[in-house]
């Protein structure tokens, strides 16, 4: 196997892995580019570089075995955080969610109104000599003319030559596109507006149609507003990511943009009475939640441990049947704890013979939510505890029996500290997992029970994160600045708790 | 770095940049309008489309079945103009919000093909005035009766409640009505609607009552009446609507409200398609049921790709002709939006029945109103929520009625803007 580490093939097989590797970035790279995502595209290629000075020179010899790691960390932690901090200073929701520059345009291209008695005529396209022209069917009044983006010309009707349908295909000097070349033309005609009459002109809706219109917003870069031509309304940029009307700043040109309104998010969260009331009820629930499931997953799972570390008949069944939970998707097992626990089918109601409604009532809901979560987590604990129990010295314990310690203090004051010394870390990362459990609320609870009917927007059950997850998206507009906002609270939380608990629990510098 | 180095360097990237110039994806052609669908409808329209697939002279459609429908819309939400589509099939509740987010591009209709489509049908595609698709298949919901528990259709709602506590011990019936479709809030408008509580009204003009919500003390009084029993639920109409479908097809509920898109697994169990409103207190008089319709929907992105004229073209001559619905319908069953298409023979009775159904009580779903939280909750929150509060946690039904009309009322007031 050597020959893989050093000489001839392995330095072959380096320049094959690093040539694959970069030829996938530079493919992401160039399709990143495409679709206008230039932070990604330059991210990918400077990863190749990075790649390639890595493993083809000898800068360093550690990079080579941290800088997978490092790329990887930064593509998909420090960016999320970064993009997300960004964000969060943005006025980014359902209506504003382009950049200004495609916002301008799409209201331009919109700007336009059919006329207000409907006129439509059935159209062929083509060109007089090299200009861009349509010749024009007025089926109704046997009228027919042919239009470019500044003339109108009236044709004869005896010298239009008619199809099936009375519509004109051709004239005197029209040239009409053949099939090959109307996909070609599609976009270059679409963009021309056709002389029809005055203000008025014909817009191409579809390749047989033109819709008599009139332009009614046009708008005017030196003074970066728009102008209603029909009747002189202003609209203006309002600093939020919108043209707004100067006589009514509620009446907004759509699309809006992404604009920059700096802290408003954050202070939305303290001022806004409906994201800030429920705030500390939901606060303090996520932290029993999480606490309670610790808690209880570990006692459990611990007990368990214990009781299977003394040789008993069938112990290594016991041992995989506990493990089976956890070996279940957890997905699964939260829809069907879900069903048993329905009030009406639910199989824990028919076995007890009750009729609780278990997630219409707050305390009956959250009952559930952490009985769900024991069943899902004991087993976890059940084998790091097993491991950890056996890593314990069992002189230990047995100095301590000649001691005429019982098992309860041997438990209490040696085992338990030993145990909590080496899976502190794992219990306080537990307790941030649980802080962010949302797929358990969600697919259990959906956060209810809910008083709607007095406007409540969290439910009892809905933890920080679900909750976060319905003021971004729980209604129509989808509100993502906000949104971020929130998260990143959520994050300074969950740090600040578990860096406390770690430098409570000394595992620092027991690592150190 | 030494010179052999370098070279080496130099040769990996020259074959690293070959490499990924062969594998890079190629643009579009502009010659191909691109449809995104939902895993039924995509591949459907596949296969209709292999059979004819000339539309628009000079054009390939391109269709891209998605693997759910909650696929297709999280793609969309997350399109752009280098991967969205020309054309997206969606249902009518995506059209303010995608409008807003400029993802859809308004088109305008010639009279002629105005003509093909219901008024309410173009209306519920537009947003502030403007038309952003084509309506291409109708969902509605209607009660259907288990002929084998009642002979014959209810005239009012006391009558189904009498038949359920008549029955209930001998059948040993699960309820007495259910909602097998659409949920407890889009199917469910039916049983407020009957009892006195309507999401929204209509003046005699058929014009929105804007200001006035229900009557709390009618509607409390009637949920008194037919649907409990002192503080409690008398069964007849359960506040869920888990295991009704399955309850009703095993004969254990006489009355239930079902989907149009679901009536084969009815007539495949046997059951007639005898379908109706929910029938109202007073004889004669039905329950408004919402209906919606899914749309073939312009995004701005085809103007960017060079296919608008081409994609407005598909619209009109496949999706809003009798024959493009026709053809597509024979194989997708619903209910075709096209009125040449609702004609046709090829068109089933059951559709036909959803159609009458709807004719006679159908509604609008107006998102603007439905979605809208200005009340404290919006309409799909806060019908489940009161039943929930009146027969699970027994609390009073008028007071919570006043609350809901509250609630419906200042939504439809303020959903006004967006219409």
């Amino acid at each position: 196997m050597n020959f893989l580490i050093r000489g001839r093939v392995a330095l072959v097989l380096k320049i094959v892995i690093v040539s694959l590797l970069s030829a996938i970035l530079l493919m992401l790279t160039q399709s990143a580019f495409a679709q206008r995502e230039y932070v990604i595209a330059a991210y990918l290629a400077i990863s190749v570089l990075i790649l390639a000075l890595t493993y083809l020179t000898k800068i360093s010899i550690p990079l080579k075995f941290f800088i997978p790691g490092i790329l990887l960390l930064t593509a998909f932690v420090i960016g999320p955080i970064l993009y997300t901090v960004g964000m969060s200073g943005f006025n980014y929701k359902t209506g504003n969610i382009i950049s200004k520059t495609e916002a301008i345009e799409l209201i331009k291209a919109e700007g336009t109104e059919a006329s207000p008695d409907g006129i439509a005529f059935d159209l062929a396209l083509g060109r007089i000599g090299s200009e861009q022209a349509i010749l024009v069917s007025d089926v109704t009044n046997l009228k027919y003319f042919v239009s470019t983006g500044k003339t109108r010309t009236e044709v004869n009707p005896a010298d239009v030559t008619l199809n099936e349908y009375g519509v004109a295909i051709a004239a005197p000097n029209f040239t009409s596109l053949d099939d090959s070349e109307l996909s070609g033309a599609d976009k270059s005609y679409s963009e021309i507006k056709f002389k029809y009459d005055g203000d008025f002109f014909i817009a191409l809706e579809g390749l047989e149609t033109g819709i008599v219109s009139q332009q009614v917003l046009k708008y005017e870069a030196t003074n970066d507003q728009f102008v209603n031509l029909v009747d002189g309304t202003l609209y203006k940029d309002n600093g939020r990511g919108n043209y707004a009307s100067v006589n009514d700043e509620s009446t907004i040109l759509e699309p809006g943009w992404r604009a920059p309104i700096w802290f408003e998010n954050y202070s939305k969260i303290f001022t806004d009475p409906r994201v800030r009331e429920p705030l500390v009820r939901v606060f303090l629930w996520t932290i029993t939640f999480a606490l309670l499931t610790v808690i209880t997953t570990f006692a459990l799972g611990l007990l368990l441990a214990l009781a299977l570390n003394k040789p008993i008949r069938g112990r290594r069944i016991y041992r995989s049947i506990l493990v089976l939970p956890y070996a279940m998707p957890s997905v699964m097992s939260i829809l069907i704890w879900g069903g048993m626990f329905n009030t009406e089918f639910g199989a824990i109601n028919t076995l007890f013979g009750t009729d609780i409604a278990w997630f219409s009532d707050p305390n009956f809901a959250r009952t559930a939510v952490i009985l769900v979560n024991l069943w899902l987590g004991f087993p976890y604990f059940y084998l790091i505890s097993s491991g950890s129990l056996q890593a314990i010295p069992s002189e230990l314990q047995e100095a301590a029996a000649i001691d005429g310690a019982n098992p309860r203090q041997i438990f209490r004051k040696i085992t338990l500290p030993l145990l909590m010394q080496i899976l502190s870390p794992l219990l306080i990362a537990s307790f941030a997992f649980n802080f962010n459990n949302f797929n358990l609320i969600y697919l259990l609870t959906g956060g209810g029970p809910r008083n709607n009917l007095d406007g409540e927007i969290a439910g009892a059950t809905d933890i920080l994160i679900s909750y976060t997850y319905k003021i971004a998206f729980g209604s129509e507009t989808q509100d993502l600045g906000l949104a971020s906002a929130i998260s990143l609270i959520i994050f300074v939380l969950v740090a600040s708790i578990s860096l406390y608990s770690l430098r409570k629990s000394k595992v620092l510098e027991s690592f150190a | 770095m030494n010179k052999k180095r370098l070279g080496f360097a130099g040769v990996v990237a020259s074959f690293a940049l070959a490499v990924s110039a062969l594998v890079a994806p190629s643009a579009n052609a502009t010659t191909e309008i691109v449809v995104w669908a939902d895993e039924t409808r995509g591949a459907n329209l596949k296969k209709v489309l292999a059979v004819k697939g000339d539309w628009v002279t000079g054009y390939t459609v391109k269709v891209q079945a998605f693997s759910t429908f909650d696929a297709l819309k999280e793609a969309f939400d997350k399109a752009t103009a280098a991967s969205g589509p020309d054309i997206v099939l969606g249902p009518n509740s995506w059209v303010s919000a995608a409008a807003k987010d400029g993802k859809l591009a308004p088109l305008t209709l010639t009279a002629a093909v105005k003509a093909r489509f219901n008024a309410t049908q173009l209306w519920e595609l537009s947003y502030k005035k403007k038309l952003y698709g084509i309506p291409v298949d109708v969902n509605n919901v209607a009660m259907i009766y288990n002929t084998d528990l009642v002979k014959t259709a209810p005239k009012t709602f006391g009558e189904m409640v009498d038949v359920y506590k008549s029955l209930k011990t001998s059948k040993g019936l699960k309820a007495g009505l259910c909602i097998a479709g659409g949920g407890m809030s889009w199917g469910g408008h039916s049983v407020f609607s009957a009892l006195g509580a309507d999401a929204f009204r209509y003046n005699s003009r058929d014009e929105i009552i804007y200001g006035r919500g229900f009557t709390p003390t009618v509607f409390g009084t009637n949920v008194r009446k037919y649907l409990m029993d002192g503080k409690k639920s008398n069964g007849f109409y359960p506040a869920t609507d888990v295991g009704c479908k399955d309850n009703f097809l095993a004969g254990k509920v006489p009355y239930a409200v079902i989907g149009n898109w679901d009536w084969e697994d009815y007539t495949a169990k046997g059951f007639e398609m005898n379908v109706m409103p929910v029938p109202g207190v007073e004889a004669g008089t039905y329950a408004k049921m919402f209906g919606s319709v899914s749309g073939a929907l312009l995004t701005t992105f085809a103007a960017k790709h060079g296919t608008e004229a081409g994609a407005k073209s598909l619209l009109v001559n496949f999706f809003g002709s009798t024959d493009g619905q026709v053809r597509y319908q024979a194989i997708e069953k619903r209910p075709p939006a096209e009125k040449g298409a609702q004609a046709d023979k090829s068109v089933s009775a059951a559709q036909r029945g959803f159609g009458a159904a709807a004719a006679l009580a159908g509604i609008p779903e107006i998102g603007a109103f439905l979605g809208n939280t200005s009340g404290g909750a919006s309409y799909w929150e806060s019908a489940p929520a009161y039943w929930t509060a009146v027969l699970v946690d027994g609390k009073d039904p008028i007071k919570e009625a006043a609350k809901l009309s509250l609630i419906w009322k200042a939504n439809v007031v303020a959903g006004k803007k967006d219409l």
